[in-house]
């Protein structure tokens, strides 16, 4: 017994100390509070995490003081913790941390597990604490069923506190397109419709991959291939005739000026889950038929883009999708 | 006992009556050719036409030759609430119907799979006792009887319940019922038929095992051929039934009204029937393995004695290693589904994994990373009963950490849940760095991370309680660690260039990925039991040794089978929104609206946990069954005057 107690108190206090200095430096250098700039700030956590797996080899390896598992499993979870809790930034939300510490929590406890020593390692000094009747195990004891219920109690009080905030919605944000849709007294089928603006040198349709040669070329100089004075004409629109960057940001990024007042916000095309995950007919009818006419599954209305077909031509809507997946250097879902 | 094997003509006696019951498997579809003849007769005067010409109709999905075909029955009905629909009470008839439904395509799953697993089990068991082995021939044989044993229970209740999801559909959707098997009449009768074939050769194989097996030895390989009979019989109902369910999600051989056009096969071949029945044999195969390894898991657990431990921990190995074989193609077979699916309609890919159905996709990713996570826990914890295994204790961890990063990289979703406080501080609705784990070059890259490690864990398992003789011994350990980290790169590289090319190329790169992991297993595993040959062992496997966590995680691995079967049983069924027959018969019902996962939860739980009530009587009585014969053993022993064997199985 006493050789666990003995390791538990000199691992416990290293850990300590690691997590009392890292978790609010860290905290209070993230959040754009302290001296450091981006750069010193990852050098600083490299150089903890470094600290960290040199100090536990040299106390196994060197010392001989390898750290007990039952101290060794909380503290992993401290630092799953603060990893996705505040090194990771922009904070994720709530939902995902949950997901994550939870995969984390039942990877720890196998990690406890994996193999019979290291099991009986583990649980010997929970079995000590719930079976012995002398005084460290008794009060031990005491502490951790007071602890627990405590821990629960106030969890279970947090969440039955009311709540001013907006509810949660699980928004389906790529909903499932209709068929087919008309725009300007036409129909276009949404599973084969092509864009006609998308054509090569030649004239004839340019296949999707291939433009990735006019990728990184500069459009708004005097001679340009075909390609992009199409892209040219799109930016025109997106910025200009439209105004998509208001929204939509300079970048493409839905950081645009006016994004923080709408809820949704509006899309980011330059996350390779959004634009690049569809066909160009998909990014046709959102553009054209915007919020009103997303389908029951996405919330009709629950989106303030506005339906472009009162504004643009057909024409214009296929030229601003060339310029949208031409600047942030995607393309489109084919299934050819 | 087996004292013919080797000898030809009773191969040949076995190839005859496999001949012979084969015929009689055929015979069923012999009435096909009479009722295609008669629906074109039928077409001829349908609607009171007097012109000789059968009226033509345009099929909905076959194109070119074949497009047209006579009209040979009445459109689909314009189902009207509550003529066409039936109800108890208060309750949802849509949910009385699921329950009914996925409990019976637990049982029968299971009835399935087991013959196959029995049918190999025996096949071993006779190639060993041909190698002159006949103890473990024996051990083997008696294994594949223990395991028809829990079957044969369980086909009653599956009956059974097939019963009650009939008569659930005849109360509660007759409308729907009387259109379904107006499309199928042809074959219905054929369905019937097979089902009595099962049943015959199956008590025949079951209760001639013995008698086949020792009183009249010479009918061993005629046992075996019984066993492929009940096999392909088996699988032809699961294609059958599955023809229903395919045909609801993408019909064919029918015209926009709902017209059968007279050519059954062309209903029974429609676009997503063969990707369904694939994904089907592999996960009732897989599934069937979990079921069986939890079931000598609860015997290994309740055994009295060292025996009894040691046949069950083995039993478990060889069920769960059976089931893996199963498991590790799954995946690739439900892409493969998947990408049928968006080329039959891309509304419907799109509503399955970037919309309304796309959380269900997390759910089946923590699902399957739990048996992947699992299967590795459990040879993990097998390894402590192999001596020498210590050595490779250190390498567990690092193998449950790619395990873990993997999973969190699949299970991150594209779509995230947040108050819109959180959507503003995160800047967007999609995370600058775990929005890019959300799309499928991430989750490709995790699943085969994933399947890699648990053959790495697999060829650790195989050598871990020996000392390689080979002479090149040290050239084969550079060769399998070169193989692996090669196989590491190479999905990872490809995973990262899969965000800089369009998707159709994409989708092409989970090609070579895929063959990264094949070669990792054929290729791997083939080298590290070359290098097996002539390995000093350095102690016994002890079977019975088994830390108990190894057989709860046998457990957990059936609970994840079931729970994910009902989950994309969910899944599938609910992408087929508001029609009965996709975009044919239409559901106008109360309850055609999609189920929230909440709800789907809810219900998917209950069915797991009714499985497993039922399952866990099924067990019970197999255990009955053995304790009573082993009481009857014991008696006879002890008047006998001799010692009483310790646990006969």
């Amino acid at each position: 017994m006493s050789k666990y107690i003995n390791k538990a108190v000199f691992a416990q206090v290293l850990a300590l100390i690691l997590v009392i200095l890292a978790v609010p430096m860290m905290a209070w250098a993230g959040g754009g509070g302290g001296p450091f700039s981006a750069g010193t700030f990852s050098a600083i956590q490299v150089g903890l995490v470094l600290f960290a797996v040199i100090s536990a080899w040299l106390l196994k390896g060197k010392m001989g003081l390898p750290m007990p598992k039952l101290i060794q499993a909380p503290l992993l979870w401290v630092i799953c913790y603060v990893g996705f809790r505040i090194i990771l930034t922009p904070p994720i939300p709530f939902s995902l941390l949950a997901m994550y510490m939870g995969v984390c929590t039942v990877a720890i406890f196998l990690y406890c597990s994996l193999t019979t020593p290291s099991w009986e390692e583990f649980s010997h000094p929970i079995a000590v604490m719930l079976r012995e009747d002398h005084g460290t195990a008794k009060l031990s004891r005491y502490a951790t069923f007071l602890i627990v219920p405590g821990l629960i109690a106030f969890q279970t009080y947090s969440q039955m506190l009311p709540s001013f905030g907006e509810p949660i919605e699980l928004r389906t944000v790529h909903p499932a397109p209709p068929a087919s849709i008309n725009l300007h007294k036409k129909t276009y089928n949404l599973q084969t419709a092509e864009n006609p603006f998308r054509v090569g040198e030649d004239g004839n349709y340019l296949k999707v991959g291939d433009e990735a040669q006019y990728f990184g070329g500069n459009a708004w100089t005097g001679d340009v291939p075909k390609f992009l004075q199409q892209v040219q004409q799109g930016g025109t629109v997106f910025f200009g005739t439209a105004g998509c960057f208001f929204c939509h940001g300079d970048n493409l990024d839905g950081k645009g000026p006016f994004s923080f007042a709408f809820n949704p916000i509006p899309a980011n095309f330059a996350d390779p889950g959004t634009i690049s995950q569809l066909q160009e007919t998909f990014v046709f009818w959102r553009v054209a038929k915007g919020g009103p006419d997303l389908s029951r599954e996405a919330f009709p209305w629950a989106s303030a883009m506005p339906p472009w077909e009162k504004h643009l031509t057909t024409n214009e809507i296929w030229k601003v999708i060339i310029f949208e997946y031409w600047h942030t250097g995607f393309f489109p879902r084919t299934w050819g | 006992m087996l004292n013919v094997f080797g000898e030809s003509k009773k191969k040949i006696g076995a190839l005859i009556l496999l001949g012979m019951f084969s015929f009689l498997a055929l015979l069923p579809f012999a009435p096909v050719a009479t009722s295609l003849a008669l629906a074109e007769e039928e077409a001829a005067v349908v609607e009171g036409e007097e012109s000789d010409e059968p009226k033509m109709g345009k099929d909905v999905f076959y194109k070119e030759e074949g497009e047209f075909g006579p009209i040979s029955g009445p459109p689909a009905p314009t189902m009207v609430y509550p003529d066409d629909y039936g109800t108890y009470g208060d309750f949802q008839s849509r949910t009385i119907i699921w329950i009914s439904n996925q409990q019976h395509l637990y049982f029968g799953s299971f009835v399935l799979a087991v013959p196959m697993f029995v049918w190999v089990m025996e096949l071993i068991g006779i190639m060993i006792t041909q190698k002159g082995d006949a103890k473990l021939g024996k051990k083997f044989d008696d294994l594949a009887h223990e395991m028809m044993k829990i079957s044969l229970t369980a086909y009653s209740v599956t009956a059974i319940l097939g019963g009650i999801l009939i008569f659930s559909f005849l109360a509660l959707y007759p409308g729907f019922f009387r259109y379904l098997s107006g499309i199928f009449r042809p074959v219905m009768h054929i369905y019937a038929l097979l089902f009595i074939l099962e049943s015959g050769v199956l008590y025949v194989y079951y209760y001639g095992w013995d008698a086949m097996n020792d009183r009249c030895g010479d009918w061993k390989w005629g046992h075996l051929a019984l066993g492929t009979v009940l096999n392909a019989v088996g699988i032809a109902l699961m294609v059958m039934a599955n023809t229903w369910v395919s045909f609801m999600m993408s019909p064919a051989g029918v015209d926009a009204e709902g017209h059968f056009l007279g050519d059954i096969w062309k209903v029974m071949h429609n676009p997503l029937m063969v990707p369904v029945v694939v994904h089907r044999i592999l996960g009732n195969a897989a599934f069937g393995g979990g079921v069986v390894a939890a079931y000598a898991s609860f015997r290994f657990l309740s055994a009295k004695t060292p025996e009894e431990k040691g046949h069950y921990d083995w039993m478990s190995y060889i069920a769960m290693f059976m089931g893996i074989l199963a498991l590790i193609p799954l995946p690739f077979a439900g892409y493969w589904l998947m990408r049928e699916i968006y080329g039959y309609r891309q509304q419907m890919g799109i509503t399955l994994m970037g919309g309304l159905l796309a959380w269900v996709f997390i759910m089946q990713a923590t699902m399957i990373a739990t048996l992947f996570i699992t299967v590795n826990y459990y040879l993990f914890q097998a390894m402590g009963r192999m001596p020498g295994s210590e050595r490779y204790y250190p390498a567990f961890k690092f193998l449950l950490a790619i395990l873990v990063v993997s999973t969190i990289s699949w299970l991150t979703p594209h779509t995230l849940v947040m108050t819109p406080a959180e959507l503003k501080a995160m800047g967007g609705a999609q995370h600058p760095v775990v929005g890019n784990y959300g799309v499928m070059s991430a989750k490709n890259t995790a699943i085969n991370c994933m399947i890699t490690t648990t053959v790495v864990t697999f060829m650790i398992y195989q050598r871990c309680n020996v000392n390689l003789k080979v002479p090149w011994a040290w050239k084969g350990n550079i060769f399998l660690g070169f193989l692996i980290s090669m196989a590491y790169v190479n999905i990872l590289f490809l995973g990262v260039y899969g965000y800089y090319i369009p998707a159709n190329v994409r989708i092409g790169l989970s090609v070579p990925q895929v063959a990264s992991t094949l070669t990792v297993l054929f290729v791997g595993v083939t080298v590290n039991l070359k290098m097996l040959k002539g390995a000093e062992p350095v102690g016994e496997i002890q079977w019975g040794k088994m830390s108990v966590r190894g057989a709860y995680a046998l457990f957990m691995l059936a609970v994840a089978f079931t729970w994910t079967m009902a989950v994309m049983g969910y899944l599938r069924s609910s992408v087929r929104l508001h029609w009965h027959v996709n975009e044919i018969l239409r559901d106008n019902s109360p309850w055609a609206f999609t189920n929230p996962l909440g709800y789907a939860g809810n219900i998917n739980s209950l069915n797991v946990l009714l499985f497993w009530t039922m399952l866990l009587f099924v067990f019970w009585l197999s255990a009955l069954a053995t304790a009573g014969k082993k009481k009857v053993e014991a008696e006879e022993a002890a008047t006998a005057g001799t010692a009483v064997p310790a646990g006969s199985h």
